[in-house]
């Protein structure tokens, strides 16, 4: 297990997915085809055991990355290489090993159990679909429930998802995606359907389960509070790109891409004091199938210059293990 | 003190089937022009209902079993819904949830604009137009962009041009299910900004429902906590926040994250509220509280005045100061 | 993010699955409709299996009366409770033996239709591609064909055994079902719980049968109900025409033999009414059995009480 340190858990590079958008009548006439860039080239790097949150608004092409990562889709350039290994070269029989070892933790608990399995039985499919052995199962099923803390487990083994909270349907989906003993768990939006006062639990969860089972842990989400409250490293997307990567607290506290610092300024805090200013950003998100050229944020950002239009901003140092896309780190302005 | 609108007593109920629920079961506040008052609470706190019971807007099934809404002194309960219906939009108008619900997508946004101010308003077109382009520059929307149609309008836009609709023949009070919860961040920042600016330059009386604190700290003065289908606290924003004197609003506080002090530990509250469909009999929080007695089991604890309008549900407001340090602590809400 | 409406229920309320759902089928029963059309089915099947002892004579039996005179025509009597036919049948007898063609026909209809249409509207649905291409053109051929001309037809060429009967209706009410589940199978496709079996590990084929068929099967149900009205409506009206098979005397049967000795004009109600109300009966079961079941199906449809 240890001589495998060598290979990150995930490594991508290059990583683009393009989806056919809709086009109107004319366009199809005309043979134009438009392109939603969900994802237009991302370099990623997850250490074993590492926990990271990739924080973005809709559009940003988190939820692609988290299913392109799970190999849920095929990426349109790039690839990805799970401890090592190749994702898109494997075959069917090391791609059911895959599903084994990285799992997913959805969004919507009400939607991610099957209404008519018992939970039990949702607990059983992971078990099956991967030939875990008969005699291993019930213990299992034990086991993984005491790790959620759904301890009382006579009670919830033959409800039906309808019978449960949102807490409770969340762990059980939690549970689901443990009981494969998986090594890399990527979260969608775990908590944001459920209410405050149940969100906490299922948070705490995560941090302590991840300690304790030594998870590699990737959080996507559009919170970033929730992001600070779990995640040791935070990488920033906008449109596709990937515009901020570093340690979560510096980040919050020294954010250095303009985005970031919009999206730090702009997040609601339960503080009556909270600071009212204006946000150092203007517009609304563009357009993914028609984004600007060099840049993706120069028509919002107020220090846009006219490098900002010729040339992308690559992700350059600004700190040590924090980096950031944007021109005016090298233009000696920050 | 003449309030805009005061709420006595109030309750609806959903016929299900052969069961009723009670989603809100008594409910009392008044509140004074000019003021942003936050309703807050989770799933099934009947928030909700009580925003669409008081807009004369609910579901087939549900029906107000109790209490009088009187808004500037007049009774609406006691109004025929046909009365109650003229009342819509020019008393009391309403921003939805998502404003897919609020605009129509096959008419162009001037058009629907139009139908507001000339079917409900008595304008005539040419005026309608004028009052139209002006509520769009109020929201910060440009006034070309009424020819549009709403799917050419990103969310943000459409929430805006939402509450411009709601605007549009002055009522007196503006109630808000959820205006920003479906929006990004950034998106949601300048819609409240936008609603912020109009409050202070119109003097909006508003109800905004919500269930993110955030929210409610940002743009309300007055806060009005809710808990299955009750009101548990109610007072000034800033002194229900930062001093609460209810269980729940103690436990929401410690649960609800702050991006600046990321190191304090969330601390969830365990449990569930209450089936509505046979509600206990005494506080309904009494289960889920660290700090419950006996009594508070037995009858269900009134509204005391902490301060002046300053008013929480608890049998142990008194001690409110003691248990805010205990309620801090994360040990005492492990039972 | 949009905020659940979920009213809570006190957790775990489990307790063994057999039980929840038998109270599920008895809960639909609580609707009129459904359990009037229920009763009805239940009642012709009970007359259907136990026609043999109901029936005091065979269908084709001539009788005659007691001075040898040939029983045509008689109205009804304590001997022949519906009177019998112009060559001496007992109209009584050939009703309730009729039942067996007529309901045969319905229900194996129902299960052909309801299989073909659910394994098209899953496969279509799920796989997509060519299969769904190939298989919704075959749909929309079929759609276009004139219903009880091809029957016809196909009883013409393949000769009017029950069977052959009951083969045209289902070729031609697949479709519908396949229709209406592949869009079912479409949104159910999007569903979280869908995509949560592809990150456990399960294959293509798995997902459709463990996962998206049991959430289709009541849409499965109510296409076979609507499909037993439909077949023993054209198999009584293939028969009424003339096409039928003339050994089984079914209801249809009967209508075509009463027409034929014009027994209306000789007013015999007794003989062309009660298998004419029998067929609609039948017919109206089911479509009560499926409008109790779309208030299960379909609660929003229902505005408010």
């Amino acid at each position: 297990m240890a001589a495998m340190i060598e290979a990150p858990m995930i490594e991508a590079s290059g990583l683009a997915k393009h989806y056919p958008a809709a086009r109107s009548l004319r366009q199809a006439l005309r043979g134009e085809r438009r392109n939603v860039r969900a994802v237009d080239g991302i370099d990623l790097r997850l250490e074993r055991g590492a926990s990271v949150g990739l924080v973005g608004e809709s559009g940003s092409g988190k939820t692609t990355i988290g299913r392109l990562l799970l190999k849920l889709t095929a990426p349109s350039g790039g690839r990805i290489a799970f401890e090592g290994e190749d994702l898109g070269g494997m075959d069917a029989a090391r791609t059911l090993r895959f599903r084994q070892q990285a799992q997913l933790v959805f969004q919507n608990p009400y939607d991610a159990l099957n209404p008519r399995f018992s939970v039990r039985r949702a607990l059983l499919e992971p078990l099956r679909n991967t030939r875990v052995a008969q005699a291993e199962h019930e213990p299992r099923i034990a086991e993984v429930l005491r790790l959620v803390q759904l301890d009382d487990a006579v009670r919830y083994l033959d409800s039906l998802p309808h019978q449960l909270s949102g807490g409770q349907l969340q762990r059980v989906v939690l549970a689901r995606a443990l009981i494969v003993k998986p090594v890399f768990l990527v979260a969608d939006e775990p908590v944001s359907m459920l209410d405050v006062s149940v969100r906490a639990g299922i948070l705490n969860l995560l941090r302590d389960l991840k300690q304790r089972l030594g998870l590699t842990a990737f959080y996507i989400s559009h919170d970033l509070t929730l992001v600070r409250y779990v995640c040791e490293r935070t990488l920033v997307m906008y449109l596709g790109k990937l515009v901020e990567d570093g340690p979560t607290s510096e980040i919050v506290k020294r954010p250095a891409h303009p985005y970031t610092k919009a999206l730090i300024a702009a997040v609601p805090r339960p503080d009556v004091d909270q600071p009212r200013g204006e946000l150092p950003i203007s517009g609304a998100i563009g357009d993914s199938g028609n984004p600007l050229t060099g840049c993706r944020l120069r028509d919002r950002c107020p220090h846009a210059f006219a490098r900002c239009a010729a040339e992308e901003p690559p992700l350059v140092e600004v700190a040590p293990g924090h980096r950031s896309a944007c021109h005016l780190h090298t233009q000696g302005r920050a | 003190m003449s309030a805009l609108i005061s709420v006595e007593d109030f309750a609806v109920a959903y016929r299900l089937g052969e069961t009723s629920m009670q989603a809100v079961d008594g409910v009392d506040f008044s509140l004074p022009q000019g003021v942003m008052l936050g309703l807050v609470g989770e799933s099934g706190c009947g928030k909700s209902t009580l925003a669409r019971a008081l807009m004369g807007v609910l579901p087939g099934n549900a029906r107000i079993t109790r209490g009088k809404v009187r808004l500037g002194g007049e009774d609406l309960t006691a109004l025929l819904p046909a009365q109650r219906r003229q009342r819509l939009w020019r008393d009391i108008s309403f921003v939805p949830q998502s404003a897919m619900n609020a605009l129509d997508p096959v008419y162009r946004l001037r058009d629907q604009m139009r139908e507001v101010l000339c079917r409900r308003g008595g304008l005539a077109r040419r005026d309608a137009d004028e009052r139209a382009a002006e509520l769009f520059t109020a929201v910060g929307l440009d006034p070309a962009r009424l020819m549009d149609f709403p799917h050419q309008f990103s969310g943000g836009m459409r929430q805006r041009a939402a509450i411009a609709m709601a605007l549009a023949l002055r009522p007196k009070l503006v109630i808000a299910d959820e205006p920003v919860t479906a929006l990004d961040v950034i998106v949601q920042r300048q819609v409240l900004d936008t609603i912020r600016g109009l409050s202070r330059e119109l003097g909006l009386s508003a109800i905004v429902v919500t269930h993110d604190i955030s929210v409610v700290a940002y743009l309300c003065s007055m806060v009005a906590v809710m808990y299955a289908g009750q009101i548990v606290e109610f007072g000034p924003t800033d002194t229900v926040m930062r001093e609460p004197a209810h269980p729940y609003t103690m436990g929401l506080m410690n649960a609800s994250p702050d991006l600046e002090r990321a190191d304090a530990e969330l601390v969830p509250i365990d449990g569930s509220p209450p089936s509505l469909m046979q509600p206990p009999a005494g506080c309904r929080f009494a289960a889920r509280c660290p700090f419950a007695q006996q009594r508070c089991s037995q009858a269900r604890p009134p509204m005391t005045e902490i301060a002046p309008g300053y008013r929480a549900a608890c049998l142990r407001s008194g001690e409110a100061a003691t248990l805010r340090g205990e309620a801090k602590e994360a040990a005492t809400w492990r039972r | 993010m949009v905020e659940p409406i979920a009213i809570p229920l006190t957790a775990g309320e489990g307790g063994s699955r057999k039980p929840r759902k038998l109270a599920a089928l008895l809960a639909q029963l609580r609707d009129p409709y459904a359990l009037t059309g229920v009763t009805i089915y239940l009642g012709f099947l009970i007359v259907a299996i136990c026609a043999d002892a109901l029936a005091p004579y065979g269908p084709t039996d001539i009788l005659f009366t007691d001075d040898g005179q040939l029983a045509a025509s008689l109205p009804p009597s304590a001997a022949h409770l519906l009177g019998t036919t112009n060559l001496g049948r007992d109209v009584f007898s050939q009703l309730v033996l009729g039942s067996r063609p007529s309901l045969f026909v319905g229900l194996t209809a129902a299960i052909a239709v309801a299989a073909l249409g659910t394994i098209a509207g899953l496969v279509s649905g799920y796989l997509g591609g060519l299969a769904d291409r190939v298989l919704m053109r075959i749909a929309d051929v079929i759609l276009g064909l004139p219903f009880l001309p091809f029957v016809i037809v196909t009883i013409a060429l393949t000769g009017p055994s029950l069977t052959h009967i009951v083969l045209a209706v289902a070729l031609l009410l697949w479709p519908n079902a396949a229709r209406v589940i592949r869009s079912q199978v479409l949104t159910l496709s999007q569903r979280q719980f869908v995509e949560a079996a592809r990150v456990t590990g399960a294959s293509p084929w798995r997902i459709i049968f463990v996962h998206i068929a049991p959430n289709v099967l009541p849409l499965s149900f109510l296409y076979g109900t609507i499909a037993v009205g439909w077949a023993i409506l054209t198999q009584a009206s293939v028969s009424f025409l003339g096409f039928g098979d003339t050994d089984v005397i079914s209801w249809g049967t009967m209508l075509q033999d009463a027409y034929a000795s014009q027994a209306l004009d000789r007013g015999q109600y007794a003989w062309f009414v009660p298998p004419g109300l029998c067929i609609v009966l039948v017919v109206l079961a089911g479509f009560f059995i499926s409008r109790g079941y779309e208030e299960l199906l379909f609660p929003k449809l229902r505005d408010d009480r």
